[in-house]
């Protein structure tokens, strides 16, 4: 793999990117309802004032001027003012971003260290009584609603045990690392849920496929322990698949758990969206969408990457 | 603030929280007690700390900006940085000789200083309204700039605002919501200042952090002006907590593990758990709402004033305030019953399907084979527009159809999402249309019903009514304006261009040890005098 070949592929995703962007914009300025909607039962604003506010952020000019002056302000500035606060997106962006990557850091850290080695075992123990309990779970997992779960561990470890706080990144005043660990625990525990149950089975396919290969066959027939096999012969092939999963999950849970942030009132970029959506803020929900669109497509390269690495056949020019 | 919700729960309950509400103020049991937090759950983000330019109710702002006047639990104004409320018996309001004009003086409070311990004075109200005025400033609220011409201060304490026009309505606007710091705002670009994260003002706390998309904390400030009726310094309380929590579940959650102790939004769903947790009580407050049904009058049927009634006599309100949790109250005039100027003896349609059915017959229209009524070829049969997506609208929607159809009328669902439903109610792409109207404390009604009213799309013109409206707007005399008042409910009543139908309510929960709170219905929020909060310990 060359750096040329990554250089190429960085390039070649900004005119995708461009077009994503041509296609957000419509989406958003043609869905109904827009960013003046929250005056609608409030006579005292009048259509005046409206006039003024919408000249102020050139909601009165023609939708490609208005995406002109956005995709301006996107390239060589701040990404333009949110509508709803008045302050540059960028800024606003940067300042929720810490607490998305800690809770979504956390999480998918916490998702790989689970998932994988039950992938392993629910492979390597195919149709036991272990997988078939392994697998109940994951559709469990898989199919829990995550406002639901959510709802429950609260009730559970805020209101009857005590023991931690509902939600919240922080106590009042900011808190310590044990403060913030404690609130943490809860929507990290929640939101790695449905990743691991997800993972755990890609791998667990993965692993299947791979050992009824020959050559898996042969590295028995050598004499090797079972151990040596799914950790050296096996593991790293059976990841190819799972890795595209991972690596568009990782792009997603970073750009924003929208639904465990809202319930656990967590401050990052889920809930800038949800808040953004709900009062149509287009340039916050342009700046979020570009964000995530960005990192999906460097999560698939970064896939692609990966597949190199893991398989030494897989060769880019 | 959109608080969307379904409704479930009890009128009992609602009646006595409202009981229990008008007895509260008078009680002086406890002693008041210095100290301790209070934590608010807010379902909404605070954008900004700035009165002006906030897109929800200034909740947290309350506490920390004052203006010179703001209305109380029974939406009448009281003084606040002012030492009276001008009127004409007091002098404070002078007419021009002709008539069409008119001075406000405000005598301003001695001795109030800012949180930055500078003195408060005639000079910050002056430019807070040229602030306010300037186009570059962009701001929501900039109602009452343009009424005013120019602005004297001749003393420290002494503001002569002069009017280009009379408007009694003068002080539900501008000065009311806040007066912010000359000294440290002059000359500072507003749409960025740091004053929209910290505003320095000169109420009772002062903020002390504001962390976005978490909490605003406001502190007591020790040199606040108010003291009360014992001589005590307030406000009492150490701290407010407002903690941003977007998803009601969670904040009903805090609020049972006390992480949260007071709620001001609760959803009608949602009231019953709070009624079981012990350390919580549950109050109830009247909101300066209502909702309403309103005909086209270009719709040549509709402008017959037999179909109208008819509709009118054929609603039962009280289906549509159970369906919503029994929390709603059934209103005859669009003047909700917190206002004085409501008249109770404004004459009332009394729900009545036979006479409805009568009325119908009597005024020609025939019912056809499929049950939907006729006349010269026309069937009743209407377009009606509510907000898509606001549950309970749709769902008293369905209700109004199904009311509607016993008496031989056919109303079609066009819901129409927000803009797209703003742009309707203005122009009139509708024949019914159901919704709710918020206003501040001393509305006017023209706007709606006005022959030139800017939210009138339904092409009602009713001269008499005009002149009515004309009576109550421009008068500065609370006899006139009272009478003109009950005349204009009247005629409303009688000539039937809308349905007022309900009005909600607000729930508010907050912990026993909270005493002192009045709720308060206005747009400025329950949080306009915290000062004589307290917790018992």
């Amino acid at each position: 793999m060359s750096l040329g070949y990554i250089i190429r592929r960085i390039l070649g995703a900004i005119p995708l990117l461009l077009g994503i962007s041509v296609i957000l914009f419509a989406i958003i300025h043609f869905a109904p309802g827009g960013p003046l909607d929250v005056y609608a039962d409030n006579p005292s604003v009048s259509q005046e004032a409206l006039q003024q506010i919408k000249e102020a952020y050139g909601l009165d000019k023609p939708v490609p001027v208005q995406y002109a002056m956005w995709l301006k302000a996107m390239v060589a500035g701040n990404w333009g003012y949110s509508i709803r606060t008045g302050r540059p997106v960028l800024q606003m962006i940067l300042e929720r971003i810490g607490p998305t990557l800690e809770l979504g850091g956390l999480a998918l850290g916490l998702s790989l260290l689970v998932a994988i080695p039950l992938g392993i075992v629910s492979a390597s123990r195919r149709g036991s009584r272990l997988d078939e309990g392994l697998t109940l779970a994951s559709f469990t997992g898989i199919s829990t609603p995550v406002f639901w779960l959510a709802l429950l561990l609260q009730l559970l470890f805020s209101v009857e045990l005590g023991w931690l706080p509902s939600a919240g990144y922080q106590s009042i005043g900011g808190g310590g690392f044990t403060d913030r660990l404690s609130h943490i625990v809860m929507p990290a525990a929640v939101l790695s849920l449905a990743t691991i149950a997800s993972w755990s089975r890609f791998i667990r396919s993965g692993m299947i496929d791979v050992l009824n290969q020959d050559y898996i066959r042969t590295a028995y027939a050598k004499g090797r322990s079972e151990w040596a096999v799914v950790f050296y012969h096996a593991l790293r092939n059976a990841m190819i698949p799972a890795v595209t999963v991972i690596a568009v999950d990782f792009a997603t849970v970073i750009s924003g758990a929208v639904i465990t942030e809202t319930v656990f009132a967590w401050p990052g970029i889920g809930r800038l969206f949800m808040e953004s959506m709900n009062g149509r803020d287009y340039p916050m929900l342009m700046g979020l969408m570009m964000m995530g669109s960005v990192g999906i497509i460097l999560a698939n390269i970064i896939a692609d990457i990966a597949y190199a690495a893991l398989d030494p056949r897989i060769r880019y020019g | 603030m959109k608080i969307d919700i379904s409704r479930r729960a009890m009128l009992q309950g609602m009646l006595a929280g409202s009981a229990a509400m008008m007895v509260m103020p008078g009680m002086k049991a406890f002693a008041q007690e210095r100290g301790g937090t209070l934590t608010v759950g807010l379902t909404y983000e605070i954008d900004t700390m700035n009165v002006y330019s906030t897109g929800y109710l200034g909740d947290a702002q309350a506490t920390v900006v004052e203006g010179l006047l703001a209305p109380d639990k029974d939406a009448k104004y009281v003084p606040v940085l002012a030492t009276e409320v001008p009127t004409l018996e007091n002098g404070g309001i002078v007419l021009s000789e002709d008539g069409k004009t008119m001075d406000i003086t405000y005598k301003l409070r001695p001795g109030v200083k800012w949180h930055d311990g500078k003195p408060f004075t005639s000079a910050d109200v002056k430019y807070t309204w040229e602030a306010v005025k300037d186009p570059k400033f962009i701001a929501e609220s900039k109602d009452g700039t343009e009424d005013i011409d120019s602005i004297d201060t001749p003393d420290d304490l002494t503001v002569v605002c002069h009017y280009n026009t009379v408007t009694p309505a003068f002080a539900s606007t501008l000065f009311t919501f806040g007066i912010m710091p000359k000294h440290l705002l002059e000359g500072t670009d507003l749409n960025t200042s740091d004053y929209n994260r910290t505003p320095v003002g000169t109420g009772p706390f002062k903020v002390s952090e504001f962390v976005q998309g978490q909490y605003v904390v406001v502190e007591r400030f020790d040199d606040y002006w108010r003291k009360a009726e014992n001589g005590d310094q307030l406000p009492y309380l150490d701290k407010i907590v407002f903690k941003m929590i977007p998803d009601t579940n969670t904040l009903m959650t805090q609020l049972k593990s006390g992480e949260v102790t007071m709620a001001v939004q609760v959803p009608y769903n949602q009231a019953k758990q709070i009624e079981a947790v012990s350390s919580l009580e549950l109050i109830t407050g009247p909101l300066l709402s209502w909702q309403h049904l309103d005909f086209n009058f270009r719709n040549d049927i509709l402008s017959d004033l037999a179909v109208r009634k008819a509709v009118a006599m054929a609603i039962d309100r009280n289906v549509i305030i159970k369906a919503q949790g029994g929390y709603p109250k059934a209103i005859k005039s669009p003047v909700v019953p917190v206002f004085d100027y409501y008249d109770p003896n404004t004459p009332e349609i009394p729900f009545d399907v036979d006479a409805a059915n009568k009325a119908l017959d009597d005024a020609g229209y025939a019912r056809g084979g499929d049950g939907i009524r006729t006349k010269d070829g026309k069937r009743l049969s209407f377009s009606f527009v509510v907000q898509s997506g606001r549950a309970d609208d749709e769902l008293v929607q369905q209700i109004i159809i199904a009311q509607l159809k016993a008496i031989g009328i056919e109303a079609q669902a066009d819901n129409k999402d927000g803009v797209a439903y703003r742009e309707a109610r203005y122009k009139g792409n509708y024949d019914m249309i159901y919704g709710r109207w918020i206003t501040s404390a001393d509305p006017v009604y023209s706007v709606f019903y006005g022959t030139n009213g800017p939210n009138n799309g339904q092409g009602y013109s009713n001269p008499t009514l005009d002149q009515a409206f004309a009576k109550f707007e421009n008068s500065l005399d609370p006899k006139v304006r009272k009478q003109a008042a009950s005349d204009f409910q009247k005629i409303i009543a009688e000539d039937v261009p809308t349905i007022p139908l309900i009005t909600n309510v607000a729930l508010i929960a907050k912990t026993k040890a909270l005493k002192n709170f009045v709720p308060n219905p206005t747009n400025m929020t329950n949080f306009v005098n915290t000062s004589a909060w307290y917790m018992q310990s």
